[in-house]
């Protein structure tokens, strides 16, 4: 039950956060919903680690007790790191493209790079 | 068993070693091209006996651990790395550079090595997601707003992509109860209901297609390519994009692709040339030509015969090799003029080194595979290796667009002037340029000798010479009545609807393929 909930919340969000990164124009936007695209598929992986009843997977009983899947929140843990990274280096790009241009618009700034060429 | 471990390791050592000895940057990179060379010597030598190597990291078993395979894929792209590392060492080496550019540079070839040796599904999300971050750093490392909204263009749509792969390898471990590439295959052999392969190779696959230069994926490529420095353009078009089609080489040895492969691999290809045709600035037009070269290793792969495989091996080598010579020569020669524009640079031909438009010269004869330049090997073994007439045609089309997107650089070189170039700069074009001529030789280290016997006739050679003097000889008709094509699907949000649809696209393949 859990799992279905999981992977239904994960798939939606990911919509959600695709269509953030298609029709807004702000590239601070754009990388929320980017964060939110990396968000829900570690969401739909930690979901699928899971069980009923489970608890965490600190072994300190019994040696099945019913512990959910440690391995998915390992690896989650990893592709969170690598968001957080990548997160922040767009973010400084994005921060050097406004000194630059004074603007988020990622239309404009793509009219601008454009007219730059032709010059 | 500890080079495969020593090999991305020692790069990572290095990268940090760049940034707390600055002063000795360029003699850590030349160290590091020793290693490497040795390094790869002995595993050749290794793997010249046992065919392939593994170690499981850690003591765990297979399931958790992570494994790390060498074979000869990874050996023939390692070389291709050791030639590039010493060319671009070459490039740079009179260039003012800060130290993190070198350390950036040694976290590349650390990452590639990775992805070479890696057997391990999420081990190669980390990676690629290295990769990423590495090259979009390098990419924007000029800092000219150009740059920098092209490394963001990537990082966007390079990090959706992955955030689909990520989607993948948790379908397939959901149902597979491991990411380990060899026990998936041995689960699939064994499992009766299969159905969730298509859900979960459709994710991999277009998370991977958008890293790897596949056309209507990497709609970023392009502007990233053309606008990075020659440098980081050559190391991006003739290493980084290969480890993306590394890894759907990995993946189609276990998922049934091959139909969908070839069609994206046509696909690729022609839309890549036809773009490539119409394109006059001499960096784009190299970016959109990586882009239809790709199409022949996705149909190589596609097609999946033994001797097909080493073609697709063969031609990703011979490209790595004249992609970075062109992508070098042509920085040179931009640098030289100024100018942009390939019309512009024969207009100013003069002011160009003559051993910049030779170098440029050998990458064009082994880009359009006159015999026996580099590109010749790959195509002549591609083509023996199918047996489908629809195959052959679109390779035949491909080689034809190919030599008509080149047959205009033929005109740079008249032998007269010549501006100066620095020693250390010729002496890059030369690393790369002697394997481009030197090619057929070189290929008995990876090609069996019996797979040439049957590739290699009359027939293949004339096949060639025709398609070439045809191109030669249409060029500048099929150039000048060229419509005007669409470009506006090269901006971001256009680019990440086309990932979406895609991903549809690749779905109903592997459903009907």
């Amino acid at each position: 039950m859990l799992m279905i909930a999981g992977v239904i919340v994960s798939v939606i969000l990911f919509g959600i956060g695709l269509l953030g990164m298609i029709f807004r124009r702000d590239l601070i936007i754009k990388l929320l919903s980017l964060g939110l695209v990396n968000g829900s598929v570690m969401l739909c992986l930690v979901s699928l680690g899971s069980r009923a009843n489970g608890i965490a997977p600190i072994i300190r009983g019994p040696e099945n007790a019913g512990y959910v899947n440690p391995l998915p929140q390992a690896l989650v843990l990893s592709a969170i790191v690598i968001n957080f990274a990548i997160l922040a280096l767009a973010l400084v790009f994005v921060m050097l493209l406004v000194e630059h241009y004074h603007s988020t618009d990622s239309q404009r700034i793509e009219h601008e790079i454009k007219r730059e060429r032709e010059l | 068993m500890t080079i495969i471990v020593l090999l991305p390791l020692l790069h990572f050592v290095f990268a940090v070693l760049c940034l707390s000895w600055q002063r000795g940057t360029r003699g850590i990179i030349l160290a590091a091209l020793l290693i490497d060379t040795i390094l790869l010597g002995v595993l050749f030598a290794v793997l010249d006996q046992a065919g392939s190597i593994s170690i499981t990291l850690g003591g765990w078993g297979r399931n958790v651990g992570i494994e790390l395979v060498a074979d000869r894929t990874s050996l023939v792209f390692g070389f291709l790395t050791l030639f590039l590392e010493g060319s671009i060492l070459l490039y740079l080496w009179r260039e003012h550079l800060q130290p993190y550019f070198f350390m950036l540079l040694h976290l590349l070839l650390g990452a590639v090595f990775s992805v070479l040796f890696a057997q391990d599904l999420f081990n190669i999300y980390v990676i690629m997601e290295l990769l990423t971050l590495v090259s979009f750093l390098l990419v924007g490392y000029g800092k000219r707003p150009q740059q920098i909204w092209a490394s963001l263009k990537y990082l966007f749509l390079a990090s959706l992509g992955m955030g689909i792969y990520l989607l993948g390898v948790a379908v397939v471990y959901y149902h597979a109860g491991t990411m380990n590439l060899g026990l998936i295959a041995t689960q699939l052999t064994e499992q009766q209901d299969t159905t969730w392969v298509l859900l979960a190779s459709s994710l991999l696959v277009t998370g991977i297609a958008v890293k790897a230069g596949i056309f209507v994926f990497s709609l970023w490529l392009p502007a990233a390519h053309a606008s990075a420095s020659p440098a980081v353009s050559a190391l991006l078009s003739g290493l980084v994009i290969k480890m993306g089609v590394v890894v759907l080489l990995k993946l189609a040895a276990i998922f049934p692709l091959s139909g969908s492969l070839l069609v994206l691999g046509s696909l690729t290809g022609i839309l890549g040339i036809i773009y490539a045709i119409t394109t006059y600035e001499l960096k784009y037009m190299l970016a959109f030509c990586t882009l239809s070269q790709i199409g022949y290793l996705l149909i190589g792969i596609g097609t999946g015969s033994k001797v097909a495989l080493s073609g697709t091996l063969c031609y990703a080598f011979a490209h790595g090799l004249f992609k970075g010579l062109l992508f070098l020569a042509a920085g040179s020669a931009i640098q030289a003029t100024g100018k942009k524009d390939i019309r512009e640079l024969i207009m100013e031909r003069s002011n160009i080194s003559l051993i910049t438009r030779a170098a440029l010269l050998i990458g064009t004869l082994g880009i359009i595979g006159l015999p026996p330049f580099a590109g010749f090997c790959g195509k002549a073994l591609l083509n023996a290796g199918t047996q489908s007439y629809v195959t052959q045609i679109v390779l035949a089309l491909l080689s034809f667009g190919t030599v008509v997107s080149f047959a205009r650089l033929i005109p740079l070189f008249r032998f007269e002037g010549g501006g100066y170039l620095p020693r250390t700069k010729s002496l890059s074009f030369l690393i790369l340029a002697l394997p481009i001529v030197l090619f057929f030789p070189l290929t008995h280290l990876f090609v069996p000798a019996w797979q040439w016997q049957t590739s290699l006739n009359i027939s293949v050679f004339i096949k060639n010479l025709v398609v070439i003097g045809m191109g030669i000889l249409l060029a500048r008709p099929i150039a000048n009545h060229f419509p005007h094509l669409e470009k506006r699907f090269f901006r971001l949000e256009e680019a990440a609807v086309v990932i979406l649809s895609g991903f549809f696209l690749v779905f109903l393949l592997l459903l009907f393929a």
